[in-house]
């Protein structure tokens, strides 16, 4: 029972390793193959196939001694033309060292008849690299005709110059010497500020200063062009461009930039009156606004009050009472009442004049009030500018002045704008202050004594 | 020869200042004149306002009424004005010269952070701001304070002759004499 099964076990798992085993075997038409129907069948197959396979497996064989000989032959071939062309390269390098050798001997001798030309050949490339960085940098590039690729060749060559070269680096310096001493007049493109180019007539200081039309300008290297200056210069020396344009003296006045270009550059990097202002920022906004609304009401007090001033003064030089005027009125009040006694024309004038004098006071506070406010709101700009500060030092770092000065110049801009508008306020208020007080002071001691010396003389006169 | 000298000097300091020196020389210039002007009040004009008020009031014969009252308060008053003309502009000269200092700092230092924004570390053009920033300051501090000093002495001269004058125009001279 126990060997059938384990028969029956291996006949199932030997079938599909057998089945296998034919497949492989077998030629690769698979199709063709006709598939084993029983055991026997499948034995008379393989016993086919072990057959055929032993024939191939000869054949193969047989093949491979053939081969074995050819190749043989091939790698005695491949070894004696290693040989030989080992025998050609020893020959070579005997000849390379040779060479070496002579081109050594060679090269000293060269050297040894070179002697100071060759300090020359250096001279001339330095020297005309120098030029050709000037040229290309100045201003005088912008009357044409400097040859850069001459100039350029000359600098990065390593052969010896020829003599046509030479002199014409000789004519380069000469023509360079001779457009830097003078002041020239000429026609050339210039980019405008719109950004168009245009032809215009330019007049070139040296190689100091260009105008046109009464304009700076500046020279722009990589684009080989003369390009107006957005901001220009402050107008005493714009004027002298203007007139220099325009003279016809052989001495001029004319303000030049020295530094060829540098000063002018400077000049676009610094912030004009207005930007300035803008860095102020609310701030700086909230400081002027103030400011000018301080003013404007200051200078309206200050003429209110002139013209009170200058009406009391008629009315104390006068002996009609006109009511157009605080003194007036108080010396109308104590005329109405003449009757009371004095008491109580004391109690009435000192009412009259306290409602006077709060009207001469009207609005000063507000002046007083800024001239206080605006440096302490200058103060604030700081603290608020310096926070931008130590933030933009939290988070770049403290390396780069330009990440900083944002908020230094709000500080110190409203701090400045805080003292601008204070000074002239605190003068204001200050002298509208003192006025008022003397008007006031006139009111509340003149107005009793003008009654007193008025009843006197009327009791005189009576 | 010293003048030429003193004046290259002058010329010197305000050109390393800056413009807010010019102004503070201004303020101070009239600042002293104020103050040398009050002075030279004190010492001759107001003897002579001094008399003219003692005669005003000696001239009436009548020195208790009412009227006689007020006619002495304008009298004190018109002294005290002539006593006080110009001390609240002293005053606030004095106050305005550590401001306009103040500002003289705050310009040159923007100085300072514009040559520092526009190429790190030219320490020359540097120093041309810093002395903008602290010549004016020094020069408003030490105007402030000399002005302070005899503004204070001013002050308190003018008020003890305001005293004097109202003291001496007796309102009972039959009582008092």
């Amino acid at each position: 029972m126990r060997t059938l099964l384990t028969t029956l076990l291996l006949f199932f798992v030997l079938w599909p390793t057998a089945a296998l085993l034919a497949e492989e075997t077998a030629s690769p038409p698979k199709a063709s193959k006709p598939q084993p129907r029983s055991l026997d069948e499948l034995l008379i197959m393989v016993s086919e196939g072990y057959e055929t396979e032993r024939e191939i497996n000869r054949r193969r064989v047989e093949e491979f001694i053939k081969n074995r000989d050819h190749q043989e032959r091939l790698l005695a071939d491949a070894m004696a033309v290693i040989s030989r062309e080992e025998a050609k390269s020893q020959i070579l390098e005997v000849e390379y060292n040779e060479n070496e050798l002579a081109i050594g001997t060679s090269q000293a001798r060269m050297t040894e008849r070179l002697g100071e030309l060759g300090e020359l050949f250096g001279v001339v490339r330095q020297v005309a690299a120098d030029l050709g960085a000037q040229t290309w940098n100045s201003l005088t590039s912008s009357d044409g005709g400097s040859q850069q690729e001459l100039l350029d060749r000359l600098g990065r060559s390593t052969e010896l110059p020829t003599t046509a070269d030479l002199e014409k680096l000789w004519l380069e310096l000469q023509r360079e010497i001779t457009k830097q001493g003078k002041v020239s007049r000429y026609r050339t493109t210039v980019l405008t500020i719109e950004g168009t180019q245009e032809e215009r007539e330019v007049i070139r200081a040296g190689p100091f200063s260009a105008i046109s039309n009464g304009r700076y300008l500046l020279w722009e290297p990589e684009d080989q062009l003369l390009r107006e200056l957005g901001r220009q210069p402050p107008s005493n020396h714009l004027d002298t461009a203007e007139s220099f344009a325009n003279a016809t003296t052989y001495f001029a006045k004319f303000s030049v930039d020295p530094s060829r270009g540098g000063l002018l550059l400077a000049l676009i990097d610094t912030p004009s009156r207005t930007e300035r202002v803008q860095q102020g920022g609310a701030v700086g906004a909230v400081i002027i606004v103030l400011g000018v609304v301080a003013l404007i009401v200051g200078v309206w007090r200050w003429i209110v009050i002139a013209i009170t001033s200058s009406k009391i003064s008629a009315q104390r030089n006068s002996e009609t009472i006109d009511v157009n005027n605080p003194l007036g009125r108080i010396l109308e009040v104590a005329e109405r009442n003449a009757n009371f006694d004095t008491e109580t024309l004391e109690l009435k004038l000192d009412e009259v004049v306290l409602r006077e004098s709060s009207k001469l006071e009207n609005f000063l506070w507000l002046v007083k009030t800024v001239s206080v406010i605006s440096p302490l709101l200058g103060l604030l700009g700081t603290v608020t500018g310096m926070i931008q500060t130590f933030q933009a030092i939290t988070l770049f770092g403290a390396g780069d002045p330009k990440m900083m000065a944002g908020g230094i110049s709000q500080a110190l801009v409203t701090t400045m704008l805080g003292l601008i508008v204070a000074i002239p306020l605190v003068l204001l208020s200050d002298t509208l202050a003192n006025s008022v007080r003397k008007l006031i002071d006139i009111l509340d001691e003149k107005s009793a004594g003008l009654i007193a010396l008025r009843s006197e003389k009327d009791n005189v006169g009576g | 020869m010293w003048e030429v000298e003193a004046f290259a000097v002058v010329r010197g300091f305000i050109e390393q200042g800056g413009d807010v020196l010019l102004v503070i020389a201004f303020v101070t210039a009239v600042m002293w004149t104020l103050i040398l002007e009050r002075m030279w009040y004190f010492r001759t004009g107001f003897r002579h306002d001094f008399a003219q008020a003692q005669a005003l009031w000696d001239a009436r014969t009548d020195h208790s009424s009412w009227n006689s009252r007020q006619i002495r308060r304008v009298i004190v008053s018109d002294v005290r004005v002539e006593l006080f003309w110009g001390m609240g502009m002293i005053g606030t000269l004095v106050a305005l010269c550590p401001m306009l200092g103040l500002l003289g700092t705050v310009t040159g230092m923007i100085e300072v952070f514009d040559v520092m924004a526009a190429g790190g570390g030219n320490t020359r053009g540097m120093a041309a701001g810093v002395s903008k920033a602290t010549l004016p300051t020094m020069a408003g501090m030490v105007a402030a304070i000399s002005g302070m000093l005899f503004h204070v002495q001013l002050e308190r001269f003018a008020e003890s002759a305001a005293n004097r004058v109202s003291d001496n125009l007796e309102m009972f001279p039959e009582q008092s004499s």
